[in-house]
C-alpha cells in the first residue's frame, strides 16, 4: 500500500477526481478542500456518484455497500481524504 | 419531403460562419471534425459525451431549438459512440467484471446520440437510431419519407452522425479501407492506391411536406447492394426512370469518390450515364459511413459549392436537379435525389 501524507493523498484525489469524472476544465487547484462536491459546490450529480464510488474502490479498495455511508464520504475532498486513510486496502 | 434547416459539424467550417473555399488539411490520414464550442450544451452533460454524441447532439440542437414540437428524432449513425463502447468493454476484462462506471455505458450505444437530443430538448416523440453502416443515413431518410406520409403535418428531425473511433479506425485500417501511406487530402484523387481517408462528423435537417420557404426537395432515397456495376447501372437507369428524372435533367453529381482505386469502377459507372459536373466531396470530410448526410447538406448549399470540389464541369448560377450517388466499402450504394 502506498503510504503519503494527508496533503498528498488530498493532492492524488483531485486529479483521479478531474480524471474519473473528465472535468477537463478543472485543475487540482480550483477544488477546495471544504468545498462541498454536490449542488452548488463542485456541481456534481448521481451519475458522478457512482462513478466516485467506482475511484474508491479501484484505487483504493473501499468498497462502500451502504448509501447512508456513501453520503457521509462523498461531502467533499476532506471527508473523503478521511475515510480512504481510515479505510484503505490499497 | 421538403428541408427547411440544416447544420453540419464536419472536418470543415462548415457549422456556425461557412467557409468552404479554404480546405482544412488532414492529419495522419484522419480528418477530425472541427468541433464548435457546443454553448447549448450544459458542461455537466458535455463532459460526459463522447464524440458521436457530441457531434451529434451539437448539430442537432439548433435545429431542435428552434423549432418547437418536433414529431420525432431519426438519426443515422453506423457505429455511434464506438470509443465509449470500447472503453466500457475492456473496463469489464480490466476489472474482471466488477464494479464498472456508468458513463461510458451510457454513451456507448448508438441509439445515445438520438435518445440523448431527445431528453435535452425534453421531445418524448418518436425517437429512433437506424444502424445499417453505409446506408444507415439513406435509411433514416426513407424512415422520415414514409413517416411523412402517413403523418401529412408533421416535421422530423433527421439526421446522420459518425465518430473516428481508435477501434474503428484500426480494423478498418487492418482491413484496407484506409490509406498505407501518408497521403493528405487534398491529393486524395491524384494517386493510385487502395484505401482512403478517416473521416467524421454530423449533419442534421429539420423535414416535412410544407413546400413554403424550403431549402430543397429530397424527391427519392434507393439504396442496393451489389458489387457489379452493370447491376448498378440498371439501378440507376431504373431510379432516375421511376422518378421521370432524364439523365441530362441532372446539374451537379454529387460523387462519394473516395480515392480508393477499387472503387473507380462504380463512381465511372455512374458517371458513365449522367454526365452532369460532378463534385467531390470526400477530401473534405473523409470517409465514414454517414458521410452522405454531409452531402445532402452540401447539396442544399449547391450555389456556394467551390472549385476545387468539381471533377469535372463547373458549378451552375442555379442548379436545379442533383444526384448524390455514394458507395460504401465496394458493397452498399445509394443514390439521393434532390431538387432545389
Amino acid at each position: 500500500m502506498e503510504t503519503m501524507d494527508k496533503e498528498q493523498l488530498k493532492q492524488k484525489l483531485k486529479e483521479q477526481i478531474i480524471q474519473f469524472l473528465n472535468l477537463t476544465d478543472k485543475k487540482p487547484e480550483d477544488i477546495k478542500d471544504d468545498e462541498p462536491l454536490f449542488g452548488e459546490g463542485l456541481g456534481l450529480d448521481s451519475i458522478d456518484s457512482i462513478e466516485l464510488i467506482v475511484l474508491l474502490s479501484r484505487e483504493y479498495g473501499i468498497n462502500i455497500q451502504d448509501p447512508k455511508e456513501g453520503r457521509k464520504v462523498l461531502v467533499d475532498i476532506n471527508t473523503m481524504a478521511d475515510y480512504i486513510q481510515q479505510h484503505r486496502t490499497k | 419531403m421538403y428541408i427547411h434547416q440544416h447544420t453540419c459539424i464536419s472536418a470543415q467550417q462548415t457549422f456556425g460562419e461557412i467557409e468552404l473555399n479554404t480546405v482544412k488539411e488532414s492529419v495522419n490520414n484522419k480528418l477530425l471534425a472541427v468541433e464548435p464550442k457546443y454553448e447549448g450544451i450544459p458542461p455537466g452533460i458535455l463532459r460526459r459525451m463522447g464524440k458521436a454524441v457530441r457531434l451529434g447532439v451539437g448539430a442537432a440542437l439548433p435545429v431542435i431549438k428552434n423549432n418547437n414540437n418536433i414529431d420525432g428524432i431519426i438519426i443515422g449513425t453506423a457505429n455511434g459512440g464506438m470509443e465509449d463502447c470500447i472503453k466500457f468493454l475492456n473496463q469489464i476484462i480490466d476489472y474482471e467484471e466488477g464494479m464498472l462506471t456508468p458513463g461510458n455505458f451510457v454513451q456507448s450505444t448508438p441509439n445515445a446520440i438520438a435518445a440523448q437530443a431527445g431528453l435535452m430538448a425534453a421531445n418524448k416523440s418518436y425517437n429512433i437510431t437506424h444502424v445499417h453502416r453505409g446506408l444507415a443515413f439513406e435509411n433514416s431518410l426513407l424512415d422520415a419519407m414514409m413517416l411523412l406520409k402517413e403523418n401529412q403535418e408533421a416535421k422530423y428531425l433527421v439526421g446522420g452522425v459518425d465518430e473516428i473511433s481508435t477501434y474503428n479506425y484500426n480494423i478498418d485500417y487492418l482491413e484496407g479501407w484506409y490509406k498505407k501511406t501518408a497521403t493528405v487530402n487534398t491529393a486524395l484523387y491524384t494517386g493510385d492506391s487502395t484505401g482512403s481517408l478517416a473521416g467524421e462528423g454530423a449533419a442534421m435537417f429539420l423535414v416535412s411536406n410544407n413546400s413554403s420557404n424550403a431549402v430543397a426537395y429530397i424527391q427519392a432515397v434507393h439504396s442496393i447492394h451489389t458489387t457489379d456495376t452493370t447491376q448498378l447501372s440498371s439501378a440507376l437507369q431504373h431510379f432516375l426512370q421511376k422518378n421521370n428524372i432524364e439523365t441530362e435533367d441532372i446539374d451537379i453529381l454529387i460523387s462519394g469518390e473516395n480515392g480508393d482505386n477499387r472503387l473507380l469502377k462504380y463512381y465511372k459507372a455512374i458517371e458513365n450515364i449522367v454526365h452532369a459536373p460532378a463534385a467531390r466531396y470526400k477530401h473534405m470530410t473523409g470517409e465514414f459511413p454517414t458521410s452522405t448526410a454531409i452531402a445532402v447538406w452540401l447539396a442544399c448549399n449547391a450555389d456556394k459549392l467551390p472549385a476545387h470540389m468539381f471533377k469535372s464541369g463547373d458549378n451552375e448560377a442555379a442548379p436545379e436537379n442533383i444526384l448524390i450517388y455514394n458507395n460504401y466499402k465496394g458493397m452498399q450504394h445509394g443514390f439521393i435525389l434532390i431538387n432545389k
